[in-house]
């Protein structure tokens, strides 16, 4: 794809035009990364699709497939999509379909004066080389003009002043996989002289298609959210099996830090139920492990239950669809009313964060009202208790933090793992920018677990290079392998984007930068532990 | 009255009704989940780095620190300054800044005519200037001019610059058209049948006291109906931002309100007992079923792809 052919610019209405694909990834655009990974070849990082793949999914938008479009087998179910996407349209703006998110539906849909401000802010955008298909505002306009046209109170001043757009197949599918190359990180909303959400109508474009049409990022639903519901988790662990698991993380945990460590299960009355991604216990188990080491040498009454989904603190529903989101943000309420804990305490994982502390605020009132908190502000109160000894000497090496999306932008968390870091890692350095106007990694609403067909070099090439340059430059003059180097990176989302991305372009080979969770930076720095806790190994 | 009047009146009360009927319906939607984004103005000294309340540890024990003048800063820079064009669109920042105080004027001068047509007024100290004068026009003449250099820079921009002009649509275009040919029928007035605004003045007053004047000229009856057709039709446009701003960020990027004490439970409770009729297979909503039924129903099993 280096040697694409230049192509006269996209517009809106070209989403509906026949073109195979209609806007490649153009690989010589993309933003420059600092030497020495300015001499990996974005070339070698994309896949490209074959074309008997090609033949079977939806690859027309950009020649990568997140969703698996399988294209109408014959004009009649061409129709019936179309259809439902209008049906859709009106369930979006309806007031019993969509009252959760109606009123900030309709403000963004009917404010945008195009004024552009958001764009420079979109890290996938200026990553792109910018890209018209990947402009904040561009997906929100085919949408804008679909309303307009086959919306509630559709009429033909409307239609002209929006803009035409015809609807058929190709605009439906390429605007279900447009809805799957923004990360939801609301950079764009924060620029927004007028608060309009670019962001928002991403999240609303995919619940349209999940709820009308059932259409969704296998990775989210089918092996996601209906997995989590159905087995208790999207790892597909059992309760016995997670239980299997932990112990053999206390085991290790124990043999680490040179004494015993318990994981204590289902303590009725706990002060605390930790709930923790549970893709960190099969992925990073050193993650949940450092947490119990923690919770053990601070004296907190504590626990971690083996209930169904309250093992799994994720909740995909978030990202695409409003109904699973409740399914899964009630039952994890559930387990904590019946367990009878003073709070809940959510681990390193951003998402989880938002769904349960934000957003399903609202739904969770009477007895399912437990207080929930994220680990951030807990663990700060533990450091600063002076519970822990520490020895910040054993992090002698260059750190830097990466803000999660949905702690810094989403809950307003960007102090306490600082006051952390400040304590515990005296090379601590900030990336540029950060706090609340981090950029996402590349990874959030869904990508970092989905790979399918060539969605991986989406990832790698674009929605997480700005990231990537911004760990290298935070990182500048010791670039070098002699150096180790830790981005402390406290989501399980995101570090699964940084194990990725660091692979793709030899990260840790090249200048032996290691990601890893705030609490294992905290137990590396315990001066009662044996020395090295954090393991210079790239997993 | 005559017709112009007749016509002006129902303009207007055309702009007053489209804007609180537009205001009124997003007062009234129901309310929506969290959906708040960081910095949030009223979190009083956090504000400054983006942090909020949920960086305390056992946050729901204590009092929340709101300062509703973080709030009203935020919206008064914004509004005073462009704050967020200047960051992050610099090369549009003066063009809508020149823009936005020529309008900024022109309402503060509309909003001048009408308070001084209320009869008694201009015999206050000062106010008599409200019927016409070289102030006035002064006032008059710098908000029309920088409202018109601002539109046209605006214009130029949009059409010059190709990234802007593929992200427009056909409305934005033909706002900026339209605000100029108001703008060039304002300028005809002023500048040939009323320079000290003596006959707007006039004309204002009429209206307010059921007393017009015999015939306006041609120039100020154009303007002042072109006027009323544009704020007529604002309403319908993405220009409602000056006060939909108050509910993006307001009720939606600052609604960082938590559910404690069962505070938002009865408002809830209602909007789970609508129906939902999202028909993909796994939600199977029937147009009957309620929100609460299907969040905890067995979930069915089908699924279309």
């Amino acid at each position: 794809m280096s040697d694409v052919e230049r192509r006269p610019p996209v517009t809106v209405k070209d989403l509906s035009r026949e073109a195979e694909p209609l806007s490649p990834l153009d690989l010589d655009r993309l933003l420059p990364l600092p030497p020495p990974y300015d001499k990996v070849p974005p070339e070698s990082l994309w896949k490209e699709m074959s074309d008997e793949r090609k033949a079977q999914v939806d690859a027309s938008l950009d020649g990568i497939s997140a969703l698996n479009l399988k294209r109408p087998a014959d004009p009649a179910e061409e129709e019936r999509l179309v259809e439902a996407l209008k049906a859709g349209l009106g369930k979006l703006l309806s007031a019993d379909d969509n009252w959760g998110f109606l009123q900030p539906l309709a403000l963004t849909l009917d404010h945008c004066t195009h004024c552009q401000t958001c764009a420079d802010a979109c890290p996938i955008f200026e990553a792109s080389g910018r890209a018209e298909i990947y402009r904040p505002t561009y997906r929100a306009d085919v949408l804008r003009r679909l309303v307009a046209r086959y919306g509630p109170g559709a009429n033909l001043l409307k239609r002209a002043l929006a803009g035409s757009l015809e609807l058929n197949f190709t605009t439906l599918a390429r605007l279900a996989e447009l809805a799957h190359r923004c990360t939801l990180c609301r950079r764009c909303t924060q620029a927004c002289p007028i608060g309009v959400d670019n962001g928002l109508i991403t999240h609303e474009l995919r619940k349209l298609f999940s709820q009308e049409l059932g259409i969704s990022a296998q990775e989210a639903h089918g092996s996601g959210s209906v997995l989590q519901l159905s087995v208790g988790s999207s790892t597909g662990m059992t309760p016995a099996i997670l239980k299997d698991n932990v112990e053999f993380i206390d085991d290790e945990m124990s043999e680490k830090v040179g004494y015993a460590v318990k994981t204590p299960w289902d303590v009725e009355g706990a002060d605390v139920l930790l709930m923790h991604n549970a893709g960190e216990i099969l992925a990073w188990p050193e993650n949940p492990g450092a947490f119990a080491v923690i919770m053990q040498a601070a004296g907190i009454s504590w626990t971690l239950s083996s209930e169904l989904l309250a093992y799994d603190a994720i909740n995909y529903g978030l990202w695409y669809d409003d109904v699973q989101f409740s399914r899964v943000a009630l039952k994890h309420a559930e387990v904590a009313r019946k367990l009878k804990v003073k709070k809940i305490v959510i681990g390193e994982c951003g998402h989880a964060h938002k769904a349960l502390t934000v957003v399903a605020d609202r739904l969770l009132g009477g007895d399912l009202a437990v207080p929930r908190e994220s680990f951030a502000p807990f663990l700060a109160s533990i450091v600063e208790s002076g519970a822990l000894k520490l020895d910040p000497s054993r992090n002698d090496f260059p750190v830097t933090l990466h803000d999660p999306c949905n702690l810094a932008r989403a809950l307003g968390i960007v102090e306490p793992p600082r006051r952390i870091l400040r304590k515990i890692a005296p090379r601590f350095r900030e990336m540029t920018p950060h706090g609340v106007e981090n950029f996402c990694c590349g990874g959030g609403s869904g990508f970092a677990i989905m790979s399918g067909n060539n969605f991986e070099s989406f990832r790698n090439l674009v929605s997480g290079r700005a990231k990537l340059k911004q760990v290298l430059d935070a990182f500048a003059g010791e670039l070098g392998p002699e150096v180790p180097k830790y981005v402390c990176t406290p989501c399980s989302n995101c570090k699964g984007q940084f194990r990725d991305l660091f692979r793709a372009y030899g990260v840790w080979d090249t200048s032996r930068i290691l990601y890893g969770g705030l609490v294992e930076l905290i137990v590396n720095a315990m001066a009662d532990v044996k020395p090295g806790f954090i393991e210079w190994e790239f997993h | 009255m005559g017709v112009v009047e007749v016509v002006t009146v129902l303009l207007l009360l055309g702009f007053v009704l489209g804007c609180l009927r537009k205001a009124v319906r997003y007062a009234t939607m129901p309310m929506h989940l969290r959906w708040e984004l960081y910095p949030v103005a009223h979190e009083k000294e956090r504000a400054a780095y983006g942090g909020s309340y949920f960086e305390e540890v056992d946050w729901w024990t204590k009092p929340r620190q709101v300062s509703r003048l973080g709030e009203v800063e935020t919206i008064a820079r914004e509004v005073l300054t462009l704050e967020q064009v200047r960051t992050h669109n610099r090369p549009l920042w003066l063009p809508s800044l020149a823009f936005h105080y020529g309008l900024y004027l022109l309402f503060a001068l509309g909003a001048a005519l009408l308070a001084g047509a209320v009869p008694g007024v201009r015999s206050l100290p000062l106010l008599g200037r409200l019927g016409g004068g070289r102030a006035l026009a002064a006032w008059a003449g710098a908000g029309l001019a920088l409202a018109t250099v601002g539109c046209l820079a605006l214009l130029a921009r949009r059409t010059l610059n190709a990234e802007l002009r593929r992200a427009s649509t056909p409305a934005d275009f033909f706002h900026l058209g339209l605000l100029l040919v108001v703008f060039a029928a304002s300028w005809a007035s002023l500048l040939g049948a009323d320079p000290r605004l003596q006959l707007a003045a006039a004309y204002v007053k009429g209206m307010v006291t059921f007393q017009p004047v015999e015939r306006p000229p041609g120039a100020l009856a154009a303007a002042v109906l072109l006027v009323g057709l544009f704020l007529a039709y604002l309403p319908f446009s993405h220009m409602t931002h000056f006060f939909g701003k108050y509910f993006t960020w307001h009720s939606v990027r600052w609604d960082d309100v938590p559910n404690l004490s069962g505070r938002f439970d009865a408002r809830v409770g209602k909007l789970l007992a609508r129906p939902v009729s999202w028909s993909a297979p796994h939600i199977g909503g029937d147009g009957k079923k309620t929100w609460a039924q299907v969040a905890t129903e067995p979930v069915p099993k089908k699924r279309a792809s």
